[in-house]
């Protein structure tokens, strides 16, 4: 899945859902497999994805996936200057562009890992938990 | 006419296209100017799911078509891993021509209906589900390799509508302030009761199709929020 889905994904166990912990997912960054993907960049567009996102949890699974160079604030609506033109790019690289092969991800507050392999991520419960 | 997504799978272990499916299709093709008025505005990114996608055929046809706009976020949805399969492969056989100029993602989810899915973030919602009544909905098959996995895609436990309500009964936590939900019901499910009950909790219900198939009438029926003013 791209890195842009991880902003959509929380823990599907039920009693989670009362616990902040539950979103984002945690990224085990040693088994996280990485490709990219080429995709068009078109800034104009990447701004309004950017108003879709929970910044503070693209920052937290940057982090997990060992990408530590985000502003810690959502990027502003941009006056075309090259250093913003340089974060965007940046965001593409990162939002659209970044594939997770093979991985898996925990809930913070149950511990519950799920896995990713072929790029999809497994959110099904095993019977007694679903 | 918008043209049908070409698909071809393994037919014992997921749902191949029929009635419903079509009729899902023509649905969203007869929306096709609605959707594109909400959605098309200030290059607005929304985001799609599809549950139960199956083959893959509803999400590829909105992929393919720009629906509901020429980018967003498509995350189609099923408890079948061959499902997830399926749809992988018709979105690949299917891609959008070049004059749509689409920025879009597609990023398939083995998922129980929306249970691992941020809230209030589904900005259009599609739905075809197991609608026909049954004595229960069946179990997940124990291994992927097993049998039942398309009784899971018919089966709809008491009058056809327990996945469905199930979705309905927490719509107002899925979908976004601009949301709409597209989904089937035959007519054993009893849909003009299901959009007084939604009306009841303050949803605006439109039928959008209704078609004889053999011997079932099928029926879509769209969903939107109604906005309230405090
Ligand atoms: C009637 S088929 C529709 C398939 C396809 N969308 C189409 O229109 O041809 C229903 C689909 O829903 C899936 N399904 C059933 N229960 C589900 C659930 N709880 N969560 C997600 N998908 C489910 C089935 O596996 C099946 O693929
Ligand atoms: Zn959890």
């Amino acid at each position: 899945m791209k890195f842009i889905t991880t902003n959509f994904l929380k823990c599907p166990i039920k009693t989670c859902d009362v616990s902040n912990d539950n979103y984002p997912l945690q990224y085990n960054g040693e088994k996280c497999e990485l490709q990219q993907e080429n995709i068009e960049y078109k800034p104009e567009f990447l701004i309004k994805i950017l108003d879709r996102l929970d910044w503070e949890a693209v920052l937290s699974v940057a982090q997990d996936l060992g990408n530590t160079s985000l502003p810690s604030n959502k990027p502003q609506i941009l006056d075309d200057g090259v250093e913003k033109d340089a974060i965007l790019r940046d965001l593409h690289t990162l939002l659209l562009q970044t594939n997770i092969v093979e991985g898996e991800m925990k809930c913070k507050n149950c511990g519950h890992v799920y896995y990713i392999k072929n790029s999809i991520p497994n959110l099904l419960l095993p019977p007694h938990l679903a | 006419m918008l043209a049908t997504p070409l698909y071809n799978c393994d037919y014992d272990r997921v749902y191949e296209p029929a009635e419903d499916s079509f009729l899902l299709l023509d649905s969203l093709e007869s929306e096709l100017s609605f959707l594109r008025s909400i959605f098309e505005k200030d290059n607005y990114f929304p985001i799609i799911l599809e549950i139960g996608c199956g083959s893959g055929i509803v999400t590829t046809f909105l992929h393919q078509h720009a629906i509901p706009t020429n980018k967003g976020l498509y995350l189609p949805v099923d408890i079948n891993p061959w499902a997830i399969d399926a749809t992988l492969q018709t979105i690949k056989k299917n891609p959008p021509t070049k004059d749509l100029q689409t920025t879009t993602i597609v990023d398939p989810l083995l998922m129980d209906l929306v249970a691992g899915l941020k809230s209030n973030s589904v900005d259009l919602l599609v739905f075809n589900p197991p609608y026909v009544p049954a004595e229960a909905v069946p179990n997940l098959p124990p291994g992927t390799n097993d049998e039942g996995w398309l009784d899971l895609a018919l089966l709809g436990g008491e009058d056809g509508l327990v996945v469905t309500n199930k979705l309905l009964n927490n719509l107002h936590n899925i979908l976004s302030p601009k949301g709409v939900a597209y989904i089937l019901f035959c007519a054993r499910n009893k849909p003009q009761e299901i959009q007084l009950r939604m009306e009841g909790h303050g949803w605006k219900v439109d039928l959008i199709e209704k078609r004889k198939a053999g011997w079932e009438v099928l029926s879509v029926y769209k969903f939107q929020k109604i906005k309230t003013n405090f």
